[in-house]
């Protein structure tokens, strides 16, 4: 049974049913998460601030010019070396799902496609999806196919931009010779296990080359970054919002010109994967090796949740009856991780678990007296909590930051009542432990790994092997993310020779047309992922038009706040974990890299710059938070 | 001398897309084959890729980029050109810039300090702003910038195409100078 909060039970068909004789099965002391931690309180702290000279606040204060923005408050222990209190706020409102009321759904594809400057196409599938869904309109096989590469690529752009632009400069010469100067010293000594794959002789080497604006590292990803980008605009014609995604497929002319053109650029992403996990598998030995408390940088439970990706051609019928069965065979497979153990692969039990919450997020409540709840089960007949996506309303209420009250504008999701971490690791994690995967000759999930078989370029032939970690933290996060580069580049080419065989049996079919019913009411929900995790759209359509529309996106789980539990959010659990291992006991000099290290390694994607703020000052750093998450209520 | 003569902006967004409408009416002017009219209202690290494509002795010389900047220190309205004298900002705020732009975020400073960094832009930039009056949805200017739409329009052609009408203009950083120094040329 998966779900040990919720009063979900299962019978002898696996038909998830509510418990009986519980009064309120959704209220708030009915089901309360089991084991979970939980921050100090406001009172609390204020005692330890006034009583300590040595706990100081930190406010991490970013500055955005369109996306969106992240700020982060963090109480800090300098004499234990750790973090107390951690807040997480995403300070700018967006409001997407407000703006897509009463629109023809259609807009959705171009309109949500905006919440993100990374990302857009993503959002313009799961849109799609969820369109599909709500009108039962079946894209064709190469459909499915071309929308697979066209989104796989578009993670191909958007990984190295995590490793080497955003993440990639606090593991440089140029952040660790500030912070922790014996750090780079030692590294300048060692040797990289990797050398042969990546080209670096020593760790400081490798450091020099992750260093911003002039590292070759960070040059050489802006450069993938084109080549990823080039290759998404034959198929989706622009980029980051494309032009041909639409529901029932692509409306792209799929030809094997297009093909092969993609291919020459899908091809240079072989090596570079390669190249990738050396150099993560090498700095995250290094820093372990190095000084063991790095595992506890960024760490917390191994909970994380992924809605799948990447369809297969014969299996996707875009119904939700279907979903459970088809989402198992997707090329990433969906699923829930529970204190590091696979609890579910279904995407019904995944849909029906989810719920949203409030209490510290600038909304008003919609489920108080008299609100009926508008869906009390999902199409199949499953119950749903009333803060479910699908029953929850959007109402923004601005108001004054107070930890005790509201803080942000993002909201509190939970899955079975817990705080879930989403990421492409989780991706990769499900994909291992599920063994579920389509046939194929590049991906083999073992149930504790994914073996990944890289094809010859400049460099020979490799086999990769991510394995499922044993501690959870920033550096197994960034190490995942390396190797679902190459996940990603093997699936790209899986679904590219799986289209070459559809357009060999003169299969060029990319789409199917579709009308928008004028009457009823219908609902669809698409179940796809960012580059950096789990995404889904929940549509309403009344009468031919928008009736709600809920996003959930990785930032929106992993920005969240504290629940009505005290329960913190996944950036909030990880920096309340971290210790600061920066070599200075000045707090006046102190630069936060560990706390830095440890909410960039959930890729939040909205550009920031964050300041320190410490009893000598400012200090003006970089952090780069998610846009299309924390303030779609995201976005 | 080639010319490159850009927009940067955002379409349907009222004021702020001033960089765009001009370059979409630029593109009707019958230039000479020394000038180009192009938006580059994208990525900037692309607008550099772009910028690079360009074969050694095909490289533009000069580039004309037009933009509506919120500088807040002149009306709604008016209209700054300079020759900017191409000063970066410190590598945090460069940095910064880079992060932008892989992001999403389009905006002239943003494209100037990427592109002048990663050697896009040619040696010689004119910039000519408009000073926006609103920022929102929509496809028409507020009144004090669809007053001089044309003018910018005129401005740009002359600065692609005049040298010594280039050289009278001030040469400056970003954000040029205010128009009570006499410079603005609405």
């Amino acid at each position: 049974m998966c779900f040990k909060n919720l009063p979900i039970e299962f019978d002898a068909q696996g038909k998830p049913f509510l418990r009986a004789g519980v009064a309120n099965p959704y209220g708030p002391t009915e089901a309360t998460p089991r084991g979970a931690p939980a921050q100090l309180t406001a009172e609390r702290i204020e005692e330890l601030l006034k009583r300590n000279g040595y706990i100081k606040d930190l406010d991490f204060d970013p500055v955005t010019r369109v996306a969106g923005a992240l700020a982060f408050h963090t109480v800090a222990d300098f004499q234990g070396r750790k973090v107390l209190e951690a807040r997480s706020m995403a300070t700018l409102f967006r409001g997407y799902e407000v703006i897509m009321i009463g629109r023809d759904p259609r807009d959705a594809i171009f309109i949500t496609s905006r919440a993100c400057g990374v990302c857009g196409g993503v959002h313009s599938v799961t849109s799609a999806m969820a369109i599909e869904m709500a009108i039962g309109c079946v894209p064709p096989p190469l459909g499915v196919l071309i929308r697979n590469i066209a989104l796989a690529l578009e993670f191909l752009y958007d990984h190295p931009l995590h490793l080497h632009l955003l993440a990639g400069p606090d593991y440089s010469a140029a952040m660790v010779g500030p912070t922790n100067p014996s750090l780079l010293e030692r590294a300048r000594r060692s040797e990289a296990p990797h050398a042969e794959v990546h080209g670096f002789r020593t760790m400081g080497e490798l450091m020099d080359d992750l260093n911003p604006l002039s590292g070759k590292l960070y040059l050489e990803a802006l450069q993938m970054t084109r080549v990823a980008r080039e290759a998404y605009v034959l198929i989706c014609g622009k980029y980051p919002h494309p032009q041909t995604i639409v529901p029932g497929g692509m409306s792209s002319t799929i030809n094997l010109t297009v093909m092969n053109e993609m291919f020459t650029r899908l091809a240079q992403f072989f090596d570079y994967s390669k190249k990738l996990a050396g150099i993560w598998d090498d700095l995250t030995e290094f820093f372990y090796e190095a000084n063991p408390a790095y595992k506890q940088v960024g760490a917390r439970r191994a909970n994380l949740i992924d809605s799948g990706i990447f369809d297969h051609h014969e299996a996707y019928d875009a119904t939700y009856a279907g979903a459970a069965a088809w989402g198992e065979r997707r090329w990433a497979t969906p699923g829930v991780i529970m204190d590091g153990q696979l609890v579910t692969t279904d995407l019904h039990a995944l849909n029906i678990g989810v719920e949203e919450f409030v209490e510290h997020s600038y909304y008003e409540e919609w489920t108080g007296d008299g609100q009926r709840q508008h869906f009390p089960t999902d199409p199949v007949g499953n119950p749903l909590s009333p803060y479910h996506p699908w029953n929850k309303v959007t109402k923004p209420r601005p108001q004054g930051q107070s930890w005790k009250e509201k803080y942000t504008w993002d909201t509190a999701p939970r899955w079975d009542r817990q705080a879930m971490e989403a990421g492409a690791y989780a991706r990769l994690w499900n994909t291992a432990v599920a063994q579920k995967l389509p046939a194929n000759p590049f991906i083999e999930s073992t149930g504790t790994s994914l073996k990944l078989r890289l094809p010859q370029g400049a460099l020979p032939e490799l086999e990769l092997e991510w394995k499922v970690p044993a501690v959870w933290n920033a550096f197994e996060r960034n190490r995942a993310r390396a190797y679902c580069t190459g996940f990603t580049a093997l699936v790209a080419l899986n679904n590219w020779l799986a289209a070459m065989d559809r357009l060999k049996l003169g299969d060029t079919r990319t789409s199917t047309p579709f009308e928008i019913p004028k009457r009823g009411e219908q609902r669809g929900v698409g179940f796809w992922g960012a580059g950096r995790g789990y995404l889904t759209h929940h549509l309403t359509l009344d009468r031919g038009a928008v009736a709600n529309y809920q996003i959930l996106t990785p930032s929106t789980w992993n920005a969240s706040p504290t629940d009505r539990w005290r329960q913190p959010g996944p950036y909030e659990e990880a920096v309340l974990n971290t210790p600061l291992l920066e070599e200075t006991d000045d707090p006046a000099k102190f630069k936060g890299i560990d706390i830095l290290r440890a909410i960039r390694s959930f890729d939040p994607c909205m550009p920031c710059t964050t300041h320190i703020h410490s009893d000598a000052g400012v200090i003006t750093r970089e952090v780069n938070t998610c846009a299309c998450g924390v303030d779609d209520e995201g976005g | 001398m080639r010319v490159i003569v850009a927009g940067v902006g955002y379409r349907n967004l009222r004021d702020h897309s001033v960089g765009v409408v001009v370059a979409d009416r630029l593109l009707e002017h019958t230039w000479d084959n020394d000038v180009v009219v192009e938006d580059l209202s994208y990525n900037p690290i692309a607008v550099v890729q772009r910028l690079e494509d360009e074969p050694p002795e095909r490289r533009f010389t000069r580039a004309v980029v037009v933009a509506a900047v919120e500088r807040g220190d002149r009306p709604p309205g008016a209209v700054s050109a300079y020759r900017w004298d191409g000063t970066l900002p410190d590598d945090d705020e460069v940095q910064r810039a880079v992060t932008e732009a892989v992001t999403g975020v389009i905006a002239l400073d943003n494209t100037l300090v990427v592109t002048r960094h990663f050697g896009g832009l040619p040696d010689e930039v004119v910039v000519i702003e408009v000073e926006p009056a609103v920022q929102e949805f929509g496809e028409d200017f507020s009144e004090p910038v669809a007053r001089v739409i044309d003018h910018v329009c005129e401005l740009a052609i002359t600065m692609a195409t005049d040298t010594s009408a280039m050289a009278r203009l001030p040469r400056c950083g970003l954000g040029g100078l205010p128009m009570a120094t006499g410079h603005s040329l609405a």
